[in-house]
Formats: C-alpha cells, sequence, structure tokens
C-alpha cells in the first residue's frame, strides 16, 4: 500500500466525480421522460383490460425500461470501481472526499451513503405516491408505481431492510474496532518515544530519523490498509443494497425508485455546495477572517 | 384521504351504552372521541411528537444505545413461520348485545347492546396480517394467529394477538409464543359465560405470561435478543398485549399497554380497548396511589421512562405498571365488517375511524379471494416482517394499513391484523 497518494489521484477522481455527476442528470432527465411518457400511455388506455396489444406493448415497456436500469446500476458500478481504483492510491482521501459539500460529509457513513438510508427513501417515496393515489389503490385499481408495492414485495423489502441493517452494524462494529486501534499500544509507545525524541531536542542521526519514519510509515500503513478494508466492505454493501433493493422491484417502480435516489443526491450536492460557497462568502468558512483594507 | 374518514362515534349511535356508568368512564371515553376528531380534523396527525417519546421510551428502558449488538436479533426472525402462510379455518358467528368489562383495578362495567343476528357456526375465519420493520432499526413488535387455538362446547375459539415490545424483542417474541397457550389452559379451567369469568380468566392469563417472561428473564436463556446476558438489562424490556378471541357469538378482547383493538361495525370505528397512557386520569391515580409518579419527560412517563401504564414484562417499573388486562366483551352482531388489532406504530398516524373506512373500501372492493390454508401463522418478534392471511381481502386492508402508516410517516414498528367479521362467505 502506497502511502498518502498523490493529488494527482484525487484530482483525477475529482475529475471523474463531477463527470459522474453530470451523466447522473443527463440520465435523471432521461428517466424522468420514460416514466411521464408511459404513465401518459397507461392512462390513455386503461391497462386492466388485458388484450394481446396491450401485452405486447406490456412486454416491450419492460424490455426500455429494463435496459435503462441496466444502464443505472452501470452507472453506479462504474463510479464504485473508480472509487475503488483511487482508494488504492489514497484511501484517506475517501473519508474525507473534497469532491463533497460539507452538508454530504455530514451523512456519510464510512465514506458514502448509509445503506439503510435506501428503504427509507423508498418508503418515502412510495408513501408520497401511495397517498397521492389512495383512492385508487382502494378500489383495488393498480397504479404499478411505489405506492403499490405488493405484499409480497413489501415482505421482500423489509427482510432485505432487516438484512442490511445487520450487515451495517457488523461493518459499523468493525470499523469502530479499527478506529479504537488509534489508541492502541503501538501507536502510543511510537508517539511518545517520537515526542521524547523531540523534546530531547537532540539532533537524531539520519539512521534514527529513517527508522522513526519507518516505524511511523508502517504503524500508519496497517491502519490504512484496515480503512481501505472498511470501505470495501462498506461500498460493496451500498451496491448490493441498490441491487437487491431494484430486483425486488417491478421495473417501473424500479424506474422510480432510481429518479427518488438521484433527485436526492443531485440537490442534495447542489444545497450542500450553495451553503458551502455562502459560508465562503461570509467569511464563515475555514478561512480565517481578514481585515479587509 | 377526507372521503374515507367515517363519522366519529358515539356511545348510542353504536349501541354501546354503559350498564354501569362511571362518569369518569365516560369522561374518558368523549375525551377520546375528542381527540380522534381532533387527530382526523387536524388532517396531520402529530406523529412527530409520538416518535420521538416513543425512542425515548426505548432508549430509557436501556438497550436502544446498545445497538450495534442486535445482529443476533435478526436471526431468529428467520425461522419465523413465513409469508404466504394462509389459513383456513372454522370461524365463529355473531349474535346481539356488547357486554364490555373493564379488568382494571376499579373495575368498570359497560353492558352494550345491539341487535342479534342468528348465527350459523362454523365458518372460516378470515384474516390477513402484516408487520413490518418500518423506519426503526429494530423490529419489536409480535403477532399471532391462531385459528381453532382452543375447541370447546362444539365451537371454535380463534386467537388473534398483537404485541409491541420496548427496550428488546424478547418479551413480545415470548408473548407471541406463549401467550394463547397460557390463555388456552386457563380457559380450560373454567367455563367462561359471563363476562366476568372472561375477565378473569384473561387476567389470570395475563399475569402467568408476565411471571414466565421474569422467571424466563433471569434465566438468560434467549440468546436472539440485543439484552443477551445482561440479566438487569432484561427487567427493563417488556410488552403491550392486545389479545381477542373471536367466538361465534363474541369477541372478547384484553388489552394491556398501547397497541389497540377497534372493530369496524356498519361503517362505524368501535375502540374496543383503550390506551394505557400514563396520563389517563384513571391510570395516573392508579401509579399515584401506588407511590409511583407521571413526570413529564418528552410526554408521560412512569417515572419519567416507560410511555405507558401498563405492560407485560418491565418489573423494574413494578408496581406502577401492571400487567393486568382491560377486558371487554362484546357480542358480534350482523352489522360488524372487521376487527382490527395493531400496534401504536398504525395508531399514531392513522385514526380508529380512517382504518375502518380503508378496511371497509377494501373489504367490500375484493371479496372471496381465499388463499390456501396454514395451521397457524405466527410473525414477527425480532423476526422480520411478515405477511400472510387466509384472505386476500383482509391481506390486501392489512397491506394497505400498513403502507398507510408508513406514507404518513409512522417511525415505529407497524403490525396490523384484521379479521373479517362478516358471514358471507
Amino acid at each position: 500500500m502506497k502511502i498518502g497518494g498523490g493529488t494527482d489521484n484525487i484530482e483525477s477522481f475529482n475529475n471523474f466525480f463531477q463527470c459522474w455527476l453530470v451523466e447522473q442528470d443527463q440520465f435523471l432527465n432521461e428517466l424522468l421522460d420514460v416514466s411521464k411518457h408511459y404513465e401518459t400511455n397507461n392512462n390513455n388506455n386503461t391497462p386492466t383490460t388485458g388484450s394481446t396489444s396491450i401485452g405486447d406493448h406490456q412486454v416491450s415497456k419492460d424490455q426500455v425500461l429494463r435496459s435503462l436500469i441496466d444502464k443505472a446500476i452501470d452507472h453506479y458500478e462504474k463510479y464504485y470501481r473508480a472509487k475503488s481504483r483511487s482508494a488504492k492510491e489514497d484511501v484517506l482521501a475517501m473519508f474525507s472526499p473534497c469532491w463533497m459539500s460539507k452538508l454530504e460529509e455530514a451523512f456519510l457513513w464510512i465514506g458514502g451513503w448509509r445503506p439503510s438510508m435506501a428503504f427509507h427513501l423508498l418508503y418515502s417515496k412510495s408513501g408520497s405516491q401511495f397517498e397521492a393515489r389512495l383512492s385508487e389503490l382502494l378500489r383495488g385499481i393498480s397504479t404499478g408505481d411505489l405506492g403499490d408495492l405488493s405484499p409480497n414485495q413489501v415482505v421482500r423489502v423489509d427482510e432485505l431492510q432487516m438484512k442490511t441493517i445487520r450487515e451495517e452494524r457488523q461493518v459499523t462494529e468493525k470499523m469502530a474496532k479499527l478506529q479504537e486501534t488509534v489508541g492502541d499500544s503501538s501507536m502510543v509507545e511510537l508517539s511518545h518515544k517520537v515526542t521524547e525524541l523531540i523534546r530531547s531536542g537532540d539532533r537524531m542521526s539520519e539512521e534514527e530519523d529513517e527508522d522513526e519514519d519507518e516505524q511511523v510509515e508502517s504503524n500508519l500503513a496497517s491502519k490504512e490498509e484496515g480503512f481501505g478494508e472498511m470501505l470495501d466492505e462498506a461500498d460493496d454493501l451500498r451496491l448490493r443494497t441498490l441491487i437487491e433493493v431494484i430486483s425486488i422491484l417491478k421495473p417501473m417502480q424500479a424506474v422510480h425508485f432510481l429518479i427518488a435516489a438521484w433527485e436526492l443526491h443531485l440537490r442534495v450536492h447542489d444545497w450542500g455546495k450553495k451553503r458551502d460557497a455562502r459560508n465562503q462568502n461570509h467569511g464563515g468558512g475555514d478561512g480565517v477572517n481578514l481585515p479587509q483594507s | 384521504m377526507a372521503e374515507i374518514c367515517c363519522g366519529v362515534v358515539s356511545e348510542s349511535e353504536t349501541g354501546l351504552t354503559p350498564c354501569k356508568p362511571s362518569s369518569r368512564a365516560a369522561r374518558r371515553r368523549r375525551m377520546e372521541i375528542r381527540r380522534f376528531k381532533f387527530v382526523t380534523g387536524a388532517g396531520s396527525p402529530p406523529e412527530a411528537e409520538n416518535e420521538k417519546q416513543k425512542r425515548q421510551k426505548l432508549d430509557v428502558s436501556g438497550t436502544s444505545s446498545s445497538s450495534s449488538s442486535s445482529s443476533s436479533l435478526t436471526r431468529e426472525w428467520d425461522n419465523a413461520v413465513e409469508n404466504e402462510a394462509c389459513s383456513n379455518e372454522e370461524k365463529g358467528e355473531e349474535k346481539k348485545k356488547l357486554k364490555v368489562e373493564n379488568g382494571r383495578s376499579q373495575p368498570r362495567h359497560q353492558c352494550l347492546s345491539a341487535p342479534s343476528p342468528s348465527l350459523n357456526p362454523k365458518r372460516l375465519p378470515k384474516y390477513g396480517i402484516s408487520s413490518v420493520c418500518g423506519n426503526r432499526r429494530d423490529m419489536e413488535d409480535a403477532v399471532a394467529v391462531h385459528p381453532s387455538f382452543y375447541y370447546k362446547k362444539s365451537t371454535d375459539l380463534h386467537y388473534f394477538g398483537v404485541y409491541d415490545g420496548h427496550g428488546c424483542s424478547h418479551v413480545a417474541t415470548r408473548c407471541r409464543e406463549r401467550m394463547h397457550e397460557v390463555v388456552r389452559e386457563e380457559l380450560e379451567k373454567v367455563d367462561v359465560n359471563e363476562v366476568t369469568e372472561w375477565r378473569g380468566a384473561l387476567e389470570r392469563s395475563f399475569t402467568r405470561m408476565d411471571k414466565e417472561v421474569s422467571a424466563w428473564n433471569k434465566e438468560v436463556v434467549n440468546t436472539s435478543c440485543r439484552c443477551e446476558l445482561q440479566a438487569p438489562e432484561c427487567e427493563a424490556a417488556g410488552s403491550t398485549a392486545v389479545t381477542a378471541i373471536v367466538t361465534p357469538d363474541k369477541i372478547v378482547i384484553a388489552n394491556c399497554g398501547d397497541s389497540r383493538a377497534v372493530l369496524c361495525r356498519n361503517g362505524k370505528a368501535l375502540a374496543l380497548s383503550s390506551d394505557h397512557k400514563p396520563d389517563r386520569p384513571d391510570e395516573l391515580n392508579r401509579i399515584e396511589e401506588a407511590g409511583g409518579r407521571v413526570i413529564y419527560w418528552d410526554g408521560p412517563r412512569v417515572l419519567g421512562m416507560l410511555a405507558m401504564s401498563r405492560a407485560i414484562g418491565d418489573n423494574y417499573l413494578k408496581p406502577y405498571v401492571i400487567c393486568s388486562p382491560e377486558v371487554m366483551v362484546v357480542d358480534r352482531t350482523e352489522e360488524d365488517e372487521c376487527l382490527i388489532l395493531a400496534s401504536d406504530g398504525l395508531w399514531d398516524v392513522v385514526t380508529n375511524e380512517m382504518a375502518c373506512g380503508v378496511a371497509r373500501m377494501c373489504l367490500h372492493g375484493n371479496k372471496g379471494q381465499v388463499f390456501p390454508p396454514p395451521e397457524k401463522v405466527v410473525v414477527g418478534g425480532g423476526g422480520g416482517g411478515r405477511v400472510a392471511g387466509s384472505d386476500k381481502a383482509c391481506v390486501d386492508v392489512s397491506m394497505l394499513l400498513t403502507k398507510l402508516a408508513l406514507a404518513r410517516h409512522s417511525l415505529d414498528n407497524v403490525s396490523v391484523v384484521v379479521v373479517d367479521l362478516t358471514r358471507d362467505t
């Protein structure tokens, strides 16, 4: 493992992320167009009268939607591949990502979104779609959106939620153990030794110097390695959760879910950026307030 | 939304007339009705506050802080009897008259009368269950359904129970596994015809269940809950219990805690239980007479800790928190549509009237689709969400109510049992 990988790497991931966001934004518009298109179509020819032409229509609709969903999953996979590559260069940068706003950073769980959040997102979107078309749903009319989750889907979502929370807790627990090692004996002894050397004022010989550096490096390297593993596990859980939620949903529902996820992601990013910009302008940022002359 | 809210029930409208009216009880009832009205009128129920209280309650009972150790919590759920399990059973019929008895320390008796249809015994109980973790990180609700759990004098009795655990899921889980058996044993010992006999049998059952939970806590045999191997913590766990025994001519509700049973009768919502909240005037008196205090800390709490005044378990709050249920015996009528038992995850955000409105619309909408039969159904309780039932319409109602609760941002586990009480099949 390389310690403190170059800024080039971070710069390139930052660039990747900006492009990825633009792609997500375009993709979001595509999903919105498609969902609107099928919604209008649905309303025009009531799908409950199951003639063959509508059956065919349904098949092609599902195919269109599925290819979009596959594209969306590719989009996510691309992100996590790039992230993993960059993390190999500088894992710590992934834990305080400069490409995110402070607002987004505050919501981070091990360098990314908290997996169990997916279920709150799903329930929120499902809830608003459910209430919006409650009278239809009460009459047994299928709406095909997230408000229309079947009992079987609700059970599967619930089971997945329990499983995800369980795994999330396991990863959190591991992370706790890793974070506690900042105070382990090797760190404490090493920090004491180095402090003593600094205090003694003796100039260290070059050899001693190198020796200390080596010890520090190897100690921190093992920690960084741990953080790398944590990030891998957390990202794996994030991606798996996403794919599994989507697998429970029908194509149209999955599209609604992705729309909600991306709207949320993009808007929180915007809001955070705006907030950061405002705070910087008002001198409320990290910088020292210099008297204006 | 408003169109499915039925009118607010009044006692005279529903044929509920107290035979030994207690003015305090009547006042409380009126207050309750007013509260529902308020909630309905307000449009958005004050769920945020309720939830805060709920969380507080859990925190106080000492387990939610140890949330990271709950990996074992859900393991047991995988063994729980699953989804799409179904049942086909005998169901009783209906009759006349409502009799109500409250098994509280100063018993209030209410006899309620209503028209009496003649009944045709053997019927399939049609029911649906939905129990999900929802927006919480722990599942502490449990549901038990035992059709034909007891057969006496050539009639089948059916058992339905909702248990909402706090502190940890193990008390609710234990209730799910044992309560109906304890009730059956008690019913075997005596003939229950009179309201007082029902009341006695159920009070004994709840007391036994409570003792069993305490004794079992001490053994610390449980390996599937958060408070595993922390005996003192186990004392700080408890559960609500609302149980319904449906006979051919009666519905017998026993309630302890803040889960609730609601009867839909001719489009009206009739609460068959009254939540045990620490600020309910009679409960407040009882607690204070026992030497306890109700402290407002994020809502009224017994000793500033538990946000309900009765529960199974919660040894650390005895004798202020008691396990004695209030029992209500209601004669079934032809106007009965369905019975809804649910945890406060539903009732915090959905009024009785709205729940009945939803149930009514849905039951009228799709009748007659029957699922294949299961022997018994148990769900939840450290087990994860389950949806099950013997009747599609009932499952749909339980599911719709669950989704409605989630849509209205219920932050608690949501468990709903719906029993169809109509006679046509």
